[in-house]
């Protein structure tokens, strides 16, 4: 160890904790300069450097900048070997980072490595996880310290419920976010549903073929949901529960009963009026005001029209469209015959051409209704007003006697 | 005789058969209502408050189910019991209504406005009370049946056309409606506002009330005029007759009451829901599509090394009009190649899909231009 590259290591040290935006350039050079002994990336397996390799000097109590770290983690090819065999790349491109949303572009300022990587000052302290994911969990948490609320509320949703349980592949927030890389999770609403197709890949793959995310992926529609308008962000919760099933009509009817979002798309926003007044809406709605864990069969938005296959109601493939619409009744109506699905009224107020019995029916009462009371009201009215004079003249009477 | 008469001061009008009848139909009618408004309202605050109250929209159901059912039984019962009176003991069908009543409700309106000096002379059953009964007999009729078409839908579809289902529920919310304005309108006006006659409770009814309501029913009685009981052979001869043919009819409706709640629980049973779809990631490798695997390109690993458009970088071969087959290309992902640096990617970072995809955008792309 010469004396030539421990002066090299203390002005990397001053440089870092004093310069540390404008010193990248600097510094890389530097590191490069600081390491003419390193030894060949391949045969490095871990992540403790070799006596003969540059030690960084102990900083107890200093907070360790970029470049301290980035002395070892910047050599190309080092991993970690854990116990269960797998290996972990320990090289860090900084440029990542510095194009992350946690880098330059951060109105924080930059994050330094330990801003993240708390409670790692050198030496490293013994890892405990056995494998690469049991690290990932471990480490994750770590994103609490800044992201608290989005980190409390993804440990409620399906994923940190699923991790809870001992199921390690749920996702976490680096696994939607990405690790050093992270970017504008948004940047482009299609991003948003790549990335939770990333696991959900048969779900994705209804979805990119649906009237949804066909507009989404074709013509970048800004107003189709992506996954998170529906299932929410950090929050997701379980779609499988009565819950979410009672709950999901109120949903669909964000965009749907949206009457300016649907003139745009010519379609009516009466679906969830019209749905409510139905046997089916009625009865869901009922249940949700009661309890809404209640389990039910009626049906809701998604067992007529789809999950995330959802396609256009005159689409060929489309569940409701007349020709299939026998077949998804019988999904809860077993034995519902060709004729069935026409008791159904649909989504339009019926008109004398489109439902011309209920109509008429409709109409029958709506004139007899206030025929009948009325004529009851008026024929009560002339026997009150008889006794009202039938007193009066009795009373004139007895006065008269009197 | 007449003086006799006059002392009276009660004159009985209902047998105990009636008033129970009366009593089925004030419990059942009421309870009806009271579940079933708020399942034709249910949008409506008090609605929801009443169903609340009544223990949830499952047991309103059940309970309405169940007083119809009771309701229907009493139909037939009192389908029984009009044969007996009309048929065995030979009364006279003072219910029907006919000329007389119309000329009946005018004569009364002109009297109460003051265009007629006397009250007219109304029989055992007056006017008023016939159109409640019609009413009654009319309503229950339409709504066994539009109730049937609601609660038996497939059945009701394979006879008739689909459509005639939601026009069932249209009137069956509307005649219900009508039903209890004019019961409160009405019924409560005639015989708890007007004067409270208590004789479908006691059985018997006031002078008072007989003078003003039934003045004919009253002169009729008092002058010995009603109709003489029949013979006992007569009456005898007429039992052995209708009792076979009351107690045949009296099985077949109830059959048929048992098969019209019992024919189908589509409407009513609360069954668990069909499976829930997977939801698990499971990948049905189809064909790719080369749109998709464009868009996933920059959001991937791949892109790291291989560029943002996959036309590679010093040292790093582009992507671009790829040769390899997608096995190849497969294997390739997943094994990496570690002489060159390439690291092997699980399906846990890029499903089996996006390599699909991804293959098949690789493909077509154009190689760059050099």
């Amino acid at each position: 160890m010469s004396n030539r590259m421990r002066v090299a290591v203390r002005i990397q040290l001053v440089l870092g904790l004093f310069l540390f935006v404008s010193g990248i350039a600097m510094i890389t050079a530097t590191a490069q300069d600081a390491q003419p002994t390193a030894e060949p990336a391949d045969t490095q397996e871990t992540a403790v450097p070799q006596t003969d390799q540059p030690v960084p000097p102990a900083v107890d109590g200093l907070v360790p900048s970029e470049s301290y770290c980035l002395l070892c983690h910047a050599q190309p090819g080092r991993v970690w070997t854990l116990p269960s065999g797998e290996t972990l790349s320990l090289t860090v491109d900084p440029q990542i980072i510095h194009d992350s949303v946690h880098g330059f572009s951060n109105p924080e300022g930059p994050l330094s490595c330990v801003d993240c990587h708390t409670q790692q000052f050198f030496p490293h302290p013994e890892p405990a996880a056995d494998n690469v994911r049991e690290f990932q969990i471990e480490r994750y948490a770590t994103c609490r310290d800044c992201h608290e609320e989005q980190y409390t509320s993804s440990m409620d949703s399906v994923h940190g419920a699923a991790i809870a349980a001992g199921h390690l592949d749920a996702a976490t927030c680096v696994d939607c976010h990405g690790g050093h890389d992270i970017q504008e999770p948004d940047a482009s609403r299609q991003q948003i549903s790549l990335t939770c197709g990333k696991c959900h890949g048969a779900v994705f793959e209804q979805y990119q073929n649906s009237v949804h995310g066909s507009a989404l992926f074709a013509e970048s529609n800004p107003d189709v949901p992506t996954c998170i308008d529906c299932h929410g962000v950090h929050d997701i919760a379980d779609p499988t529960t009565n819950l979410f099933r009672v709950r999901s009509p109120q949903l669909c009817a964000t965009c749907h009963a949206d009457a300016e979002l649907m003139a745009k798309y010519d379609i009516t926003p009466n679906v969830f009026d019209s749905y409510l007044t139905d046997f089916h809406g009625s009865t869901v709605a009922l249940f949700e005001q009661q309890d809404p864990n209640v389990p039910t069969n009626k049906a809701v938005c998604f067992d007529c029209h789809g999950v995330h296959d959802i396609a256009r109601v005159d689409a060929e493939t489309s569940r409701v469209v007349r020709e299939n619409l026998v077949t998804t009744c019988q999904e809860c109506h077993p034995g519902a015959t060709a004729d069935f699905p026409d008791s159904w009224v649909g989504h339009f107020p019926p008109t004398l051409e489109s439902h011309p019995l209920l109509f008429l029916v409709d109409l029958f009462y709506k004139l007899l209704i206030p025929a009948v009371v009325g004529a009851f009201v008026l024929l009560v009215l002339t026997d009150i007003i008889r006794r009202i004079r039938e007193r009066t003249s009795r009373r004139a009477r007895t006065q008269a006697e009197s | 005789m007449a003086q006799q008469a006059a002392v009276q001061t009660s004159y009985r009008r209902f047998t105990s058969v009636e008033r129970m009848e009366h009593m089925i139909l004030l419990v059942t009618f009421s309870g009806l209502a009271l579940t079933g408004l708020p399942q034709t309202y249910a949008a409506q605050p008090w609605a929801k408050g009443l169903i609340d109250i009544l223990g949830g929209i499952e047991s309103v159901r059940i309970i309405h189910r169940f007083l119809a059912t009771l309701l229907m039984a009493e139909a037939i019962f009192h389908g029984g019991v009009v044969s007996y009176r009309l048929f065995v003991l030979g009364y006279r069908a003072s219910m029907l209504p006919g000329i007389r009543d119309i000329r009946d409700a005018i004569q009364w309106i002109a009297f109460n406005l003051g265009l007629r000096k006397d009250h007219p002379h109304l029989p055992r059953y007056n006017f008023g009370e016939k159109a409640e009964y019609l009413a009654v007999v009319w309503g229950t009729v339409l709504m066994a049946i539009t109730g049937f078409m609601m609660w038996n839908p497939i059945a009701t579809s394979t006879v008739l056309p689909g459509s005639v289902i939601p026009a069932a529920r249209a009137a069956h919310g509307a005649e219900a409606l009508l039903a209890v304005l004019s019961i409160i309108v009405w019924h409560m006006y005639n015989v708890h506002i007007k004067r409270f006659n208590r004789s479908m409770f006691t059985g018997s009814l006031s002078r008072e009330a007989m003078e003003e309501e039934h003045a004919e029913e009253l002169h009729k009685i008092e002058s010995g005029e009603t109709a003489p009981p029949l013979p006992a052979e007569v009456i005898a001869l007429r039992k052995r007759r209708f009792w076979p043919y009351a107690v045949m009819m009296s099985l077949a409706l109830t059959g048929g009451l048992i098969w019209f709640i019992t024919l189908e629980n589509t409407a009513i049973q609360t069954v668990p829901r069909r499976e829930s779809r997977e939801v698990a990631p499971e990948v049905t490798l189809t064909a790719g599509d080369a749109e998709i695997g464009e868009a996933l390109w920059p959001t991937l690993r791949c892109a790291r090394c291989h560029g943002d458009t996959a036309a590679g970088e010093t040292g790093v071969p582009s992507l671009r009009g790829t040769a390899l087959t997608f096995d190849e290309f497969f294997t390739v992902v997943r094994s990496g190649i570690p002489e060159h640096d390439m690291p092997a990617f699980t399906p846990l970072e890029i499903p089996d899909a996006y390599v699909l995809h991804l293959w098949e955008w690789l493909r077509q792309a154009d190689e760059p231009a050099p």
